[in-house]
């Protein structure tokens, strides 16, 4: 699982490649140690090279979104493939995340 | 007739009028009864008393012209007696006799034969009187030879003078002339006492005849008169006289009345008889004449002395019932106009009966007995009307309740599932159940459901019947429901649910209650039996489940309810049933017991349907005319679930370090192109298993300790199957409670995503502890 963090047009995009599972979820929790400060700016999560997600995966984005409401950012998905996309709907993430 | 009883019987007036007049009558009947008596014992003295006057005044009458007869006679005896060789003299004796005696009709100067030589053999002056002519002639001669005759040789025999009997007279050609005699005879005797003569006075009987006849003191009364032999010498009927005696007509028809009349007559006594004379009762009167020997009587019928009496009792008699029967019509009026108030009261009392109640009662301002039911029946209407507005409240909150008591009812049954085959599209179990309550509802429950692979099911009784059963009843069920969304042992489910109903228990309801769960993928079947009647399982025999002596729930807080477990082979069927089914009773009270649960089972198929049919066929067949007594309740569940065949089979064992995780997805990827999955499938599978095996990976073992967790994948016609098991410690991940994916983020947890992913992706997880392992199935179809 790769993981890059970069900021564009003010708002932070971080981009997910590979297996996101439950041995891969320690190291990627660190990896958005970038996006806990993010008064300010927008957070785009980029799954677009997300091949799978664990429950590990899904608490990672529910701690980013609990964490960035109360500072006014808004948490976008972006990219999640068909796949990806019936998880998100099946623990009702897609009530709860923008996506684009 | 039966129509004027019926009649008397309806009206009250005519009835007591009736009575009034019947007493009325009672006592006029004895009043005028003892009045006629009276009456007639004084007309019967009257009529004593008159006949005895009547008779002496005919007596002295008859005597007094008898003595004159018998004076003259002595005197003209005198006469003859001076001079008694003159034969001529003998005429002007005869003649001056009569001349001075009118009342004598005769006189023969009689003698003995040739007792004047010179007149030869015959003499006998004789005088009598024609008209007012007095005739005298010499009446002896060959024809009439007078000295053989009875007024001649009587005094001559007797040697005293005296009377003849009466006889019809002779002429002195022997001829009878009409006339009746009776002659007064003396003896005539010269100086040496040579009788040489008689001297016969006549007195026409038909003057007697006359004077006796003329005695008639009522107007059919007749008399008699007899002589010495009883011969009638006067009688109403002349063909009787001298001819008959009184005692002729007795030797043809014995009367003994008549002969006693007869002989007292002969003997000369006086007196009164009673007696049937030609059919009719009369009153006879008798007494002597003078000194003849004849007697008198007088024959009075009693229709005579009493028809004044008769006439006045007829009169009376005619009086009173008149006035009886005026009587009775004013009774009947007075009554009648008397008790009019009455008849409108029972008018009004028909309206009201009718369902007016609001009909006024008439209003008689009346003291009296009739004012005072007028009064009690205004009261009752009173009371009446109000009873019935409470009569009406009441029925209206019966209706009511049982309205409610019919929605309580249908809300109750829309409990128990009704649905049936519950799981039609399941080939491994086939459920029937049923519920008769003895009433509108009862305290009997039965349910079921299937959750995670795993049959829960229950059957309970509510001690009592009814409304508060139902209630109990209810609660039940509703908490067997809700413990077992997260509770799988069933002996923990009766003790949340004894310990629940403990705490609230205030009226001491307790439940006996069966509860089993049945892993519909091993057959294998733990149960709690909490005092309910033991299940029957029904394979290849029947049998009893063994099943510990536990309490009924609600009666002992904390009571620690034991597990007992049991392995159903396919094609078994579980019997449960209330003790309504044993304890059904028919009209002689006999149970129907256990034993004839077995009779049917023996008979009957064990597919549930059949099986409760036949069942509930023979309940009521034993039950018959019987009320059904207690709430019936069966349950029956056949387990069908037949191993199939396997076609695939692969494992893999890891240890409890979530790094090993791709080594997983590796696996899981093998299987699900051997089950022929496309990639989301397949990444969805992999989802979920790694959920359940990172799940053990975490939890299942004391942090830092190792251990292994096992994934055996089996494809069979029930599909793709992961069983994941370890060995830690037990651990149900089934029972955890749903995660709500529709709460919003700040309200979410971070966790418990894991099994809501998994029965997500899976059509059907199972749970099951077995042999110190945890087992985890998750079963996907193909």
């Amino acid at each position: 699982m790769n993981t890059t963090f970069r900021e564009e047009n003010n708002d932070y995009v971080m981009s997910f490649e590979g297996r996101l599972d439950t041995a891969a979820a320690p190291d990627v929790e660190k990896a958005t140690a970038p996006l806990m400060d993010c008064a300010g700016h927008n957070i785009i999560l980029d799954c677009t090279q997300m091949e799978y997600i664990s429950s590990s995966g899904l608490r990672i984005f529910l701690k980013i979104l609990k964490n960035a409401k109360p500072q006014g950012s808004h948490v976008y998905i972006k990219g999640a493939s068909e796949a990806i996309n019936s998880v998100f709907a099946m623990t009702g993430f897609t009530n709860l995340f923008e996506f684009i | 007739m039966n129509t004027i009883i019926d009649f008397i019987r309806r009206k009250l007036s005519v009835r007591v009028s009736l009575w009034v007049v019947l007493f009325a009558a009672l006592i006029f009947i004895n009043a005028l009864g003892f009045l006629f008596y009276q009456a007639r014992e004084a007309v019967h003295q009257e009529s004593v008393n008159r006949a005895t006057q009547i008779l002496d005044n005919t007596s002295m009458r008859v005597s007094a012209i008898m003595n004159r007869a018998e004076v003259a006679t002595i005197m003209t005896e005198w006469l003859v007696k001076r001079h008694p060789d003159k034969a001529d003299s003998m005429f002007v004796y005869s003649e001056g006799i009569l001349r001075h005696n009118p009342d004598l009709n005769g006189c023969s100067i009689a003698f003995e034969p040739y007792h004047f030589k010179e007149q030869g053999r015959y003499f006998s002056a004789y005088s009598y009187r024609e008209g007012d002519t007095i005739f005298s002639k010499q009446e002896g001669n060959s024809q009439y030879e007078y000295f053989y005759m009875d007024w001649y040789q009587q005094c001559h025999l007797l040697d005293r003078p005296g009377w003849t009997e009466p006889y019809l007279d002779e002429d002195e050609n022997g001829f009878y002339s009409e006339s009746i005699v009776a002659s007064y005879c003396r003896p005539l005797k010269d100086k040496d006492g040579h009788f040489f003569g008689t001297i016969a006075t006549d007195i026409s009987l038909d003057w007697l005849s006359a004077t006796i006849s003329a005695v008639k003191p009522y107007p059919n009364s007749y008399s008699i008169m007899i002589g010495r032999g009883g011969t009638y010498f006067v009688h109403p009927d002349s063909t009787k006289l001298l001819y008959q005696t009184i005692f002729t007509e007795s030797m043809e028809n014995p009367d003994t009345a008549k002969v006693a009349l007869g002989h007292a007559m002969q003997r000369g006594e006086e007196g009164m008889k009673q007696m049937d004379v030609d059919g009719k009762k009369c009153y006879v009167f008798y007494k002597p004449l003078a000194q003849t020997g004849w007697s008198m009587a007088i024959v009075c019928p009693e229709d005579d002395i009493f028809s004044g009496i008769n006439r006045l009792h007829r009169a009376i008699m005619t009086i009173v019932i008149i006035g009886l029967l005026l009587m009775l019509c004013i009774f009947i009026q007075i009554i009648t106009h008397e008790l009019r108030p009455l008849r409108q009261l029972a008018t009004e009392a028909e309206t009201i009966a009718s369902g007016h109640f609001d009909a006024q009662l008439p209003n008689f301002q009346r003291t009296d007995e009739i004012g005072q039911l007028s009064n009690s029946f205004g009261n009752m209407q009173h009371s009446l009307v109000q009873y019935i507005d409470e009569l009406k409240k009441t029925t209206a909150e019966k209706a009511t309740m049982e309205s409610e008591l019919q929605v309580a009812k249908n809300i109750q049954m829309s409990m128990l599932p009704k649905v049936y085959p519950p799981y039609p599209e399941r080939d491994d179990i086939d459920i029937f159940g049923q519920l008769d309550s003895a009433k509108e509802v009862g305290g009997d429950l039965f349910d079921f459901f299937i959750r995670d692979e795993k049959l829960f099911f229950c059957i309970g009784d509510v001690s009592g019947k009814g409304v508060p059963a139902a209630l109990v009843m209810a609660v039940t069920r509703a908490q067997f429901r809700t413990i077992a969304t997260h509770e799988t042992v069933p002996n923990r489910i009766v003790s949340v649910l004894n310990d629940t109903m403990v705490e609230t228990n205030d009226s001491m309801m307790f439940v006996t209650l069966f509860v089993g769960v049945l892993d519909m993928l091993t057959g294998r079947l733990r149960y709690c039996n909490a005092g309910h009647d033991v299940p029957i399982l029904i394979g290849s025999g029947a049998g009893l489940l063994p099943c510990d002596p536990n309490v009924p729930i609600g009666v002992m807080g904390g009571w620690k309810y034991t597990l007992q477990e049991a392995t159903i082979d396919p094609g078994t069927t579980i019997f449960l049933y209330t003790d309504g089914l044993t304890e059904a009773e028919n009209i002689e009270h006999d149970q129907f017991q256990e034993q004839r649960i077995f009779d049917v089972i023996h008979q009957s198929s064990n597919a549930p349907q059949q099986l409760i049919g036949a069942m509930t066929e023979a309940v009521h067949q034993f039950v018959g005319e019987a009320e059904q007594s207690d709430d019936l309740t069966m349950l029956a569940l056949q387990y069908k679930h037949y191993q199939s065949d396997v076609r695939y089979q692969r494992s893999i064992t890891l240890p409890n370090d979530v790094q090993s995780v791709p080594e997983l997805a590796e696996f899981v990827d093998i299987v699900c192109e051997a089950a022929g999955f496309d990639m989301e499938t397949c990444m969805k599978m992999n989802l979920a298993i790694e959920e359940a095996v990172v799940n053990v990976m975490n939890y299942a073992y004391p942090e830092g300790a190792k251990g292994a967790v096992s994934v055996d994948a089996t494809i069979s016609d029930e599909g793709l199957i992961f069983a994941i098991s370890d060995n830690g410690k037990p651990f149900d991940p089934t029972s955890k409670e749903e995660v709500d994916t529709t709460l919003s983020a700040e309200e979410r947890g971070i966790g418990g995503l894991g099994i809501h992913l998994i029965r997500q992706i899976m059509d059907s997880i199972n749970y099951e502890y077995i042999d110190g392992r945890n087992v985890l199935k998750l079963i996907k179809k193909l």
